[in-house]
C-alpha cells in the first residue's frame, strides 16, 4: 500500500510538472533595431513579466537562422514562444515552417487591429499567421539646417536632386537593414505601377530603373553600408536628406546620434512598403507555451501597451485606439491617418519587384 | 601477462582522457566543416543531389574574382604594414622607459575592443568633421576641404592595421625580450654600429616572432568581417559576401554562402601552406 502511494505521489508530481505553466518563455526578435531592442528589454517585456507572472527571455536572432532552427523542430519541441520577425512574409512563404493561426478567440485584442494591416505584408497574404503589432512609417528625413524647402513628392525630389547632390543619404541595396530595398522600392513605385504583374522588361519599369540608377549618382557616395553609417553622415553634416524609418530617426535625434535639427515629412505617392511588424507563434512548440504566447500577444495589443508604443517610441500602434493616445503625441509626429495615407497601398507592394530589387539594385549603384 | 594488462589499462585511461577533447574537436570543428562542404554541394534548399554550380558561378564571375583579389590585397597589405609598424614599436617598447607599462598596454587596446565598436570609433575619428580632419584643418590650413579616409581602400587598410597589428607586435616583442643581451653586446664589442647590430644580429634573431605574428595578422585580416561591413563602403571582401547571401536574399542562399565560405577556407589554407613552406625554407637556409 505504501509503495502504491509512493508511485501515485511520484506520478502526480510528474504530471503536475508536465502540465504546469512554463516558468520561462522565449521572445525571439529579428525585427528590431537598437531603439526597439531597448524598448523590449526595458519597457514592454518587464511589464509583461509582471502581468503574466512568467519570466520572458529576450533573444535577438536573424530570420535565416531562425528558419533553419524551426525546420528541425518536431511537434512540441520548439523553444521560441513568440517571434517578432524581420520579414513575416518569409516565414509565411517557407513551407517547412509552421505558424500558429492567430484568431480573436485566442487573442481577443486582435479584434482592435486595423484590418488593412492584417491583409498582406511585403505582398504576401498574412492569413492570420501573425498579429500586427506596430505600423512603421518611412518618411523624408532631413536636416532643417541645410534643407529649408524639402520636396513634397518623389517627382519633386527627383527633379531637384541636383540641389542636394552628394548629400542624399541612401543605403546600399545589399545592406542588412530593410532600408536597403525599401528606399529604391518607394522610389520606383513613384514612377511605375507595381499593382500590375511585375515584369522587369516592361518599358515603364525600365524607365523607372534608369531613373533610380541616375538618382543613385546624386547620393552621397559610397552609399551607407547600414543606417548607422547614414546617421553618422548626418551628424557630420555630409548627409542632409534621406528616406528612412521615422520612429528610428526621431528616436536617434533624441539620443544624440542624429542632429537635433532633424525633421520628418511624407512624400507623395507613398513612401513606405508594408512596414508593419507582426508577432507570430510557431506551431511546433509545447501546448502550454502557446497559451502563454496568446496571453503575451494579447497584453502587447492592450490599449495601455499600444498607447505607450506611440507615445514613447513614435511608432504607430496597430490597434485602432487613437482616441486613447495622448494628444501631445500628434504634435511630435503626423497623425496616424496622415501616415496611413503616405503608405504605399498593399496592392502595390509587389513581392516579385522587391525580390528583383534585392538581387539587382546592387549592380546599378555607382562603384 | 600483468604487464600487458597494465599497458592496456594505461592505453584505456589515455583514450578516456582524450575522448572529451576529441569529441569537442569532432563536434565543434569537423562536423560544422563537413556540413558546410555538403551544403555547398547541394542544390539550394534540397537534401539530395550534388552540384558544383555555386563554385563555378562564383569563381567564373567577375564579381567573384574581384572579391577574392580584394580580400588578398587587404590581408597582405595589412600584414605588411603591421610588420613595418610592429618592429620599430617593439624596439622602442623593449626599453624600460618611464611609463613603459602604459605604453605597452595602449597598442593592445584593439585586441579587447570589439571590431564593430572599433570600426565605428574610427569612422568618427576620420569622418569629415572628425578629430583627424579638424586637426588637419587647424595645423595644415593650406589643405582645403576634409581628407577622405572613410570608405576608401587606404582608409580601410588603415582600419585593418589598427585592429590586427597587435598580433605582430606581441609576438615580436616577446621574441625580442627573450633575446640574450650578451649577443648584441658581443656584436658591439666586435665593432658593429647600432644599425649593423640591428640588421645583422637582432632582426634575424627575432624573425621567427615577426613571421609567426604576421601569420596571425594575415589570418585575422583575411577573415575580417565587422570592419569591412561597417567601414568598407564599396570594398566588401569574401566574409561580407558570405554574410550577404544569408542576410539579404529571401530565402537565404545557404548553398552559395557555404560555397564562398569553402573557397575562402581553401584559399587561406593554400596561401598559408605556401607561406609556411617559404618560412621553413628560410630556417633551413
Amino acid at each position: 500500500m505504501k509503495k502504491l502511494f509512493t508511485i501515485l505521489f511520484v506520478l502526480a508530481v510528474v504530471a503536475a510538472s508536465a502540465f504546469a505553466a512554463p516558468k520561462e518563455i522565449v521572445f525571439m526578435d529579428s525585427q528590431s533595431g537598437a531603439n526597439f531592442q531597448q524598448w523590449w528589454q526595458t519597457i514592454a517585456l518587464p511589464a509583461a513579466e509582471d502581468f503574466l507572472g512568467v519570466k520572458i527571455k529576450y533573444v535577438v536572432g536573424s530570420d535565416a537562422e531562425i528558419i533553419e532552427r524551426m525546420k528541425a523542430w518536431k511537434a512540441g519541441q520548439g523553444d521560441i514562444t513568440v517571434l517578432f520577425p524581420k520579414s513575416t512574409a518569409l516565414f509565411i512563404k517557407t513551407s517547412q515552417v509552421q505558424l500558429e493561426n492567430l484568431t480573436t478567440a485566442k487573442v481577443p485584442n486582435m479584434a482592435k487591429i486595423d484590418p488593412v494591416l492584417q491583409t498582406s505584408t511585403e505582398g504576401v497574404p498574412v492569413a492570420n499567421k501573425g498579429a500586427a503589432y506596430w505600423f512603421s512609417t518611412y518618411a523624408l528625413i532631413y536636416d532643417s539646417n541645410y534643407v529649408k524647402n524639402p520636396p513634397k513628392s518623389w517627382q519633386e525630389f527627383y527633379d531637384r536632386r541636383a540641389e542636394w547632390k552628394g548629400h542624399i543619404g541612401f543605403i546600399r541595396p545589399d545592406a542588412k537593414s530593410s532600408g536597403g530595398w525599401r528606399q529604391p522600392f518607394a522610389f520606383l513605385n513613384a514612377f511605375t505601377d507595381f499593382s500590375k504583374k511585375f515584369d522587369p522588361n516592361a518599358a515603364d519599369f525600365q524607365a523607372a530603373w534608369a531613373r533610380l540608377k541616375d538618382f543613385y549618382t546624386y547620393c552621397q557616395l559610397p552609399l551607407a553600408a547600414e543606417p548607422t553609417n547614414a546617421f553618422e553622415n548626418f551628424n557630420a553634416g555630409d548627409t542632409w536628406i534621406t528616406v528612412y524609418a521615422m520612429d528610428y530617426s526621431l528616436w536617434s535625434a533624441r539620443q544624440g546620434t542624429m542632429p537635433p535639427t532633424t525633421k520628418a515629412m511624407f512624400l507623395d505617392p507613398g513612401i513606405d512598403a508594408g512596414g508593419q511588424a507582426y508577432l507570430v507563434v510557431p506551431a511546433n512548440i509545447p501546448e502550454e507555451n502557446k497559451q502563454i504566447a496568446y496571453k503575451l500577444i494579447n497584453y502587447l495589443l492592450s490599449d495601455d501597451q499600444q498607447s505607450r508604443l506611440v507615445s514613447t517610441m513614435w511608432q504607430y500602434n496597430s490597434t485602432m485606439i487613437n482616441d486613447k493616445v495622448p494628444g501631445i503625441v500628434w504634435e511630435q509626429i503626423p497623425k496616424i491617418e496622415v501616415a496611413k495615407k503616405a503608405a504605399i497601398p498593399p496592392e502595390r507592394v509587389n513581392a516579385d519587384a522587391i525580390a528583383y530589387i534585392k538581387k539587382n539594385a546592387v549592380n546599378i549603384i555607382p562603384k | 601477462m600483468r604487464h600487458l594488462r597494465s599497458q592496456r589499462r594505461e592505453w584505456l585511461t589515455t583514450l578516456l582522457l582524450l575522448l572529451p577533447g576529441f569529441a569537442v574537436f569532432l563536434g565543434l570543428f569537423v562536423y560544422p566543416f563537413i556540413i558546410t562542404i555538403v551544403l555547398s554541394l547541394r542544390p539550394e534548399g534540397q537534401t539530395t543531389g550534388w552540384t558544383l554550380e555555386y563554385y563555378t558561378s562564383f569563381l567564373a564571375s567577375e564579381h567573384g574574382r574581384q572579391v577574392i583579389v580584394l580580400t588578398f590585397f587587404l590581408a597582405i597589405a595589412t600584414t605588411l604594414f603591421s610588420v613595418l609598424l610592429s618592429v620599430p614599436l617593439a624596439l622602442v617598447l623593449r626599453r624600460k622607459l618611464r611609463g613603459h607599462r602604459f605604453f605597452r598596454a595602449v597598442p593592445l587596446i584593439p585586441l579587447v575592443v570589439p571590431g564593430l565598436i572599433g570600426a565605428l570609433g574610427l569612422l568618427l575619428v576620420f569622418g569629415s568633421r572628425g578629430w583627424f580632419n579638424l586637426f588637419i584643418r587647424d595645423v595644415l590650413p593650406f589643405i582645403h576641404g576634409p581628407i577622405a579616409v572613410n570608405y576608401t581602400i587606404s582608409g580601410l587598410t588603415l582600419f585593418y592595421v589598427w585592429l590586427y597589428f597587435p598580433y605582430t607586435l606581441l609576438t615580436t616583442l616577446s621574441t625580442l625580450e627573450g633575446l640574450d643581451p650578451g649577443i648584441e653586446e658581443a656584436a658591439q664589442v666586435s665593432g658593429a654600429n647600432p644599425w649593423k647590430v640591428l640588421r645583422h644580429v637582432v632582426l634575424p634573431l627575432i624573425m621567427p616572432g615577426i613571421l609567426s605574428g604576421s601569420v596571425l595578422t594575415f589570418m585575422n585580416a583575411f577573415g575580417a568581417f565587422s570592419i569591412p561591413l561597417v567601414a568598407g563602403g564599396n570594398y566588401r571582401p569574401l566574409s561580407v559576401d558570405v554574410y550577404k547571401q544569408i542576410q539579404l536574399f529571401v530565402p537565404a542562399h545557404w548553398s552559395q554562402a557555404c560555397a564562398i565560405a569553402v573557397i575562402m577556407g581553401v584559399l587561406q589554407v593554400v596561401f598559408l601552406t605556401f607561406y609556411m613552406r617559404v618560412l621553413r625554407g628560410r630556417k633551413v637556409k
